[in-house]
C-alpha cells in the first residue's frame, strides 16, 4: 500500500464526490430516488470500466519515463488549475464554492421543467444523475489512473492504492451526505481543493522532471519539500492579490467621493 | 471541435496555464536532449518549479486585472 498515492487520491476525489453527491441529492429528492439511484449506478459502472481497461493498458504499453513526464505535465495542468481557482476564492476575487447554491440552482432547474416526484423511473433524472457522476467520477478516475500508474513498477500496485484511497472517500462522503441528508457545505471545500491543488502540482512536478531523467536531491523525499514550496508560494500570492483587492476598493471609494463632490 | 473543447476545459480551462507548461515542457525536453545543453541538465528541477510558480502567478495577474 503506497500511502502517499492513496492519501492524495483520498483527498482529490472527496472534493468530486461531494459535487457529484449534491446533484443526486437534487435528483432524488426533485424527481425520485430510483432514477437518482439508476443514473448514479450506471455512471459508476461505466467509470469501473474506464478505470480498468485504461488503467491496465497504461501501465503495460507505456514506458515508465514516457508515462511519468505525460502524467507529470497533467498533473501540473491539473493542480495549477485548481491551485489557482483556490487562490483567486481566497483572495476574495472570486466567490466561494457553494454547495448549497448548488442545490439551490438544480432544484429551481428542475421545477422548471415542470418535474414532480414519482416512483417511476424518469428519464431526465437518470440522465442528470448519471451525467453529473460520470463528469465528477471521470475526474476521479483520472486521478486514480494517473497517480497509480506513475508508481506502478517501482513499488507495488499503485493503482490499488489510489483507488483504495478514492474509494474510502467515496464512501465517507456519501455515509456524511446521508447521515445530514444535505448538501455538504460543512466540507471546507476550498481548502480542500487548495491541498489538492498543491498536492497534484508537487507530485506532477517531481514525475516530470523525472520523466526528463532528472534526479531529485533526496530522492521521493524530495515531495513534501515541493509541497512546502508550491505551499508557501501560494501564500504569498494570497496575500498580495487581498492587498491589490483593498487597494482597488480604496481607489475606487476615493474616486466616487470625488465624483460626488460639488 | 466540441470535444476537443470539452477536454481542454476538463484538463485545465486556462490558456495562459496550457501554453506556459507546453512551453517549458519543450525547453526542458530540449535541455534534456541537446548534447550542447547538457550543463543546464543539473538545473531541470529548479527551472520547473520556477516556471510552475511563474505561469501560476501570470494567470493570477490576468485575472487580477480583469476584475478591475
Amino acid at each position: 500500500m503506497e500511502w502517499a498515492i492513496a492519501s492524495a487520491a483520498f483527498l482529490a476525489s472527496a472534493v468530486e464526490f461531494v459535487e457529484a453527491f449534491t446533484i443526486v441529492l437534487v435528483v432524488g429528492i426533485t424527481i425520485n430516488w430510483r432514477s437518482s439511484l439508476v443514473g448514479a449506478l450506471a455512471a459508476a459502472a461505466t467509470l469501473a470500466l474506464i478505470v480498468g481497461t485504461l488503467g491496465v493498458a497504461l501501465v503495460k504499453w507505456v514506458p515508465l519515463t514516457d508515462l511519468r513526464l505525460f502524467v507529470g505535465i497533467i498533473l501540473i495542468l491539473f493542480g495549477l488549475k485548481w491551485l489557482k481557482k483556490a487562490i483567486l476564492r481566497y483572495s476574495g476575487l472570486k466567490s466561494l464554492h457553494d454547495e448549497e447554491a448548488i442545490f439551490e440552482e438544480t432544484m429551481a432547474e428542475v421545477r422548471a421543467r415542470g418535474e414532480t416526484i414519482a416512483p417511476r423511473i424518469h428519464p431526465f433524472g437518470v440522465a442528470l444523475s448519471y451525467k453529473a457522476v460520470l463528469l465528477e467520477g471521470l475526474e476521479v478516475a483520472f486521478i486514480v489512473i494517473t497517480f497509480g500508474s506513475s508508481i506502478q513498477s517501482t513499488a507495488g500496485n499503485g493503482i490499488g492504492s489510489a483507488a483504495i484511497g478514492a474509494a474510502i472517500a467515496g464512501i465517507l462522503v456519501i455515509t456524511a451526505g446521508v447521515l445530514v441528508k444535505a448538501p455538504l457545505t460543512k466540507v471546507p471545500e476550498n481548502t480542500l481543493k487548495f491541498v489538492v491543488g498543491v498536492m497534484l502540482t508537487s507530485f506532477g512536478t517531481f514525475w516530470a522532471a523525472e520523466g526528463f531523467n532528472y534526479e531529485w536531491p533526496l530522492s521521493d523525499a524530495f515531495i513534501p519539500i515541493l509541497a512546502v514550496i508550491f505551499l508557501l508560494a501560494s501564500y504569498l500570492l494570497v496575500t498580495f492579490l487581498k492587498q491589490q483587492k483593498r487597494r482597488q476598493l480604496a481607489l475606487s471609494k476615493a474616486e466616487a467621493l470625488e465624483e460626488a463632490r460639488p | 471541435m466540441k470535444t476537443l473543447k470539452a477536454i481542454y476545459n476538463f484538463i485545465v480551462g486556462d490558456m495562459i496555464i496550457l501554453i506556459g507548461i507546453l512551453i517549458i515542457a519543450i525547453v526542458l525536453g530540449l535541455i534534456a536532449n541537446i548534447a550542447a545543453l547538457a550543463p543546464l541538465r543539473v538545473a531541470i528541477g529548479p527551472i520547473l518549479i520556477v516556471a510552475a510558480l511563474l505561469v501560476l502567478s501570470a494567470t493570477l495577474y490576468r485575472e487580477a486585472r480583469g476584475k478591475r
